[in-house]
């Protein structure tokens, strides 16, 4: 439980230290989404699909430039423990680009 | 010399439960970890930071800090939030705040200096008073201090955290200043010292030639930098090519590398699978800097002189003389060789003075000099200073906790976490402390500072 309450600060901080950009990035989300809604004949059903598509295509890219990025590589993983964690990073960068990707999407089906 | 028990007002009206954080209390329940996941995102709203735990306890006990590296200004931070009425005042000159744990990485080329530098201003905590001198003596029977002015400062209670003095004086020839030239290296001492280690560094991996990698036998803050700093140098050379042509040695003043022996088997097991070679019982004394040569003292009183081209040298460490010079210095053996502060082991609170409590580095404890230590024990010397205050005993027990992320090479680590018993404790039991890891690296990398940061403000 204790691992949890830390894990939760270490994001804290981390945000703390990035939130002008994050705070940029959500408006962003906001916009793209308004602009979504507001769209006569936005299809959120259908983009889905493409938006799926890309949070797979930057998760697997993620598996590759995580590591990199952090001044290690692919080698470097040297049990479950490590796979877990990269799969769980890279999933978490999936997710955001679909969550970008989806109201783009919706839009073009528009 | 008693508590000053008649200063400390507890009030039961006002007594909060003080594990509404999670980390006050060791054995969190699942009750307790629920309130605190419940009442973060209000503390989060209302404060700006999560967690933050009410007042438990009315005192008008004035509390004054030594020393506001990690250990300081965590227990103030927490001594904030546990006492309502308290007076707390933080002495030490330092205005910059430095992460030293991140020495090793701006020493090996992986991060920039300024990652390690902060203002310690910002990390204050609020209605702490800070009087911005060292403290020049302490005078535990007269509950008091005196700064380098000469002032005097009075205290109900009194929490040491000065941290160690580097004793580089006692290698004959040394000097602080020079290290980035001549191959002279040694990472503890500043940022700037890390960020010249790295340009020493730099220089070996293009020439190559005999490194010396040094310890000393004194109990020293986070062992495992000096064999972090061996690692990143044989990888540095294997990267630039150089191996062939360079020769690593290891020159321990002590019989072993580490004191943990299952950590000290695999690193001597690895570094012969390097190619490092190990000498046991070599203590630097004198280093002759433009000649590039030191010399050794040996178990059998002899001298041995070794040429080199790189040397990293880790200086002896005992406490800052205003701690050794008191009676706040244990008088046992083997803390009174280094003048540690005499504290009791589980509970931090010293053994002659019970209204004094120690944190940090300056603990004479066996091992538990890091920063995670801090994190582990922080919370215990505020609840039993807090304790104490409100008439009670010290009731929370520390277990020794120290880690270290050991670097291995360039994006691998393992992650080592051990008791005063030196028994391999890892925080999650899937982690495999021996196992060469990406992920002990990552957190290395970029987890460790954010979580030092919540440390520093009494969260975790
Ligand atoms: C190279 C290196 C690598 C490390 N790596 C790790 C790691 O990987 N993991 C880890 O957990 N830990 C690591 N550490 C250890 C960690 O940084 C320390 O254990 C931690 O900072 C201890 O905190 P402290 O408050 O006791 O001492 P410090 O943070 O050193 O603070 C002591 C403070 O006391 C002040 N002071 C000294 N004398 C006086 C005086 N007379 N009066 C008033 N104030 C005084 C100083 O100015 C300073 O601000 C590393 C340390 C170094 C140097």
């Amino acid at each position: 439980m204790y691992e949890i309450w830390l894990a939760m600060n270490i994001v804290w901080e981390i945000a703390m230290g990035i939130w002008p950009a994050l705070l940029l990035a959500a408006l962003a989300w906001i916009a793209l989404v308004a602009a979504a809604l507001r769209r006569p004949g936005s299809r959120w059903a259908a983009g889905l699909g493409p938006a799926a598509m890309a949070g797979v295509a930057v998760a697997v890219a993620a598996v590759f430039a995580v590591p990199w990025l952090t001044h290690s590589s692919i080698a470097e993983m040297g049990y479950w423990v490590d796979w877990a964690n990269l799969a769980a990073i890279a999933l978490g960068f999936g997710a955001i680009a679909a969550a970008y990707a989806w109201p783009v999407a919706a839009m073009r089906r528009g | 010399m008693q508590p000053l028990k008649a200063r400390a007002e507890p009030s039961a009206a006002l007594r909060v439960d003080p594990c509404v954080d999670p980390s006050d209390c060791p054995d969190t329940s699942r009750r307790r970890w629920m309130q605190a996941m419940l009442l973060a995102p209000a503390a989060v709203a209302g404060t700006g930071r999560p967690g933050i735990a009410r007042a438990s306890i009315r005192t008008s006990a004035h509390i004054v800090i030594a020393g506001s590296g990690l250990g300081g200004i965590a227990v103030a931070a927490r001594l904030g939030r546990l006492l309502d009425g308290a007076r707390i005042t933080i002495v030490d000159r330092k205005e910059e705040h430095n992460y030293q744990p991140g020495y090793t990485l701006v020493a090996t080329g992986v991060w920039p200096v300024a990652k390690v530098r902060e203002r310690n201003a910002d990390l204050q905590p609020a209605r702490v008073e800070w009087v911005k001198e060292m403290v020049a003596g302490f005078d535990p029977a007269s509950n008091s201090l005196t700064t380098e002015s000469g002032r005097r400062i009075a205290y109900d209670y009194l929490v040491v955290a000065t941290g160690v003095h580097l004793d580089y004086a006692q290698i004959a020839g040394m000097d602080v200043s020079a290290i980035g030239s001549n191959g002279l290296a040694s990472v503890y001492p500043s940022p700037q010292a890390a960020e010249a280690t790295w340009q020493a560094m730099q220089a070996f991996t293009r020439t190559g030639g005999e490194a010396l990698m040094t310890l000393p036998s004194t109990p020293l803050k986070c062992a495992g930098a000096p064999l972090k700093m061996t690692f990143m140098l044989r990888d540095r050379l294997r990267q630039a090519g150089m191996l062939e042509k360079s020769k690593i040695t290891f020159e321990s003043a002590l019989g072993n590398v580490f004191s943990v022996p299952t950590v000290n088997d695999n690193v001597l097991s690895r570094w012969k699978t390097l190619g490092i070679g190990v000498e046991f019982n070599h203590r630097l004394e004198s280093i002759d800097i433009g000649a590039r040569r030191a010399t050794f003292a040996t178990a059998d009183g002899g001298k041995l002189e070794r040429p080199y081209d790189f040397i990293h040298v880790v200086p002896p460490m005992r406490a800052p003389d205003a701690v050794r010079d008191s009676d706040l210095a244990s008088k046992q053996a083997p803390f009174a060789a280094g003048g540690w502060l005499e504290v009791d082991k589980s509970t931090l609170q010293h053994k002659r003075y019970p209204n004094v409590f120690g944190i940090g580095d300056v603990n004479g404890t066996p091992r538990g000099k890091t920063a995670a230590t801090v994190k582990k024990s922080a919370p215990v010397v505020a609840h039993n200073l807090a304790e104490v205050i409100a008439g009670r005993s010290a009731n929370l027990s520390f277990d020794g906790y120290t880690s270290c992320p050991l670097i291995t090479r360039e994006g691998s680590a393992m992650l080592i976490e051990f008791d005063y018993e030196g028994r391999l404790v890892p925080s999650l039991p899937m982690i495999s402390p021996l196992q060469d890891s990406y992920f002990a690296w990552l957190m290395k990398d970029r987890m460790l500072k954010p979580a030092y940061l919540a440390v520093a403000r009494g969260r975790v």
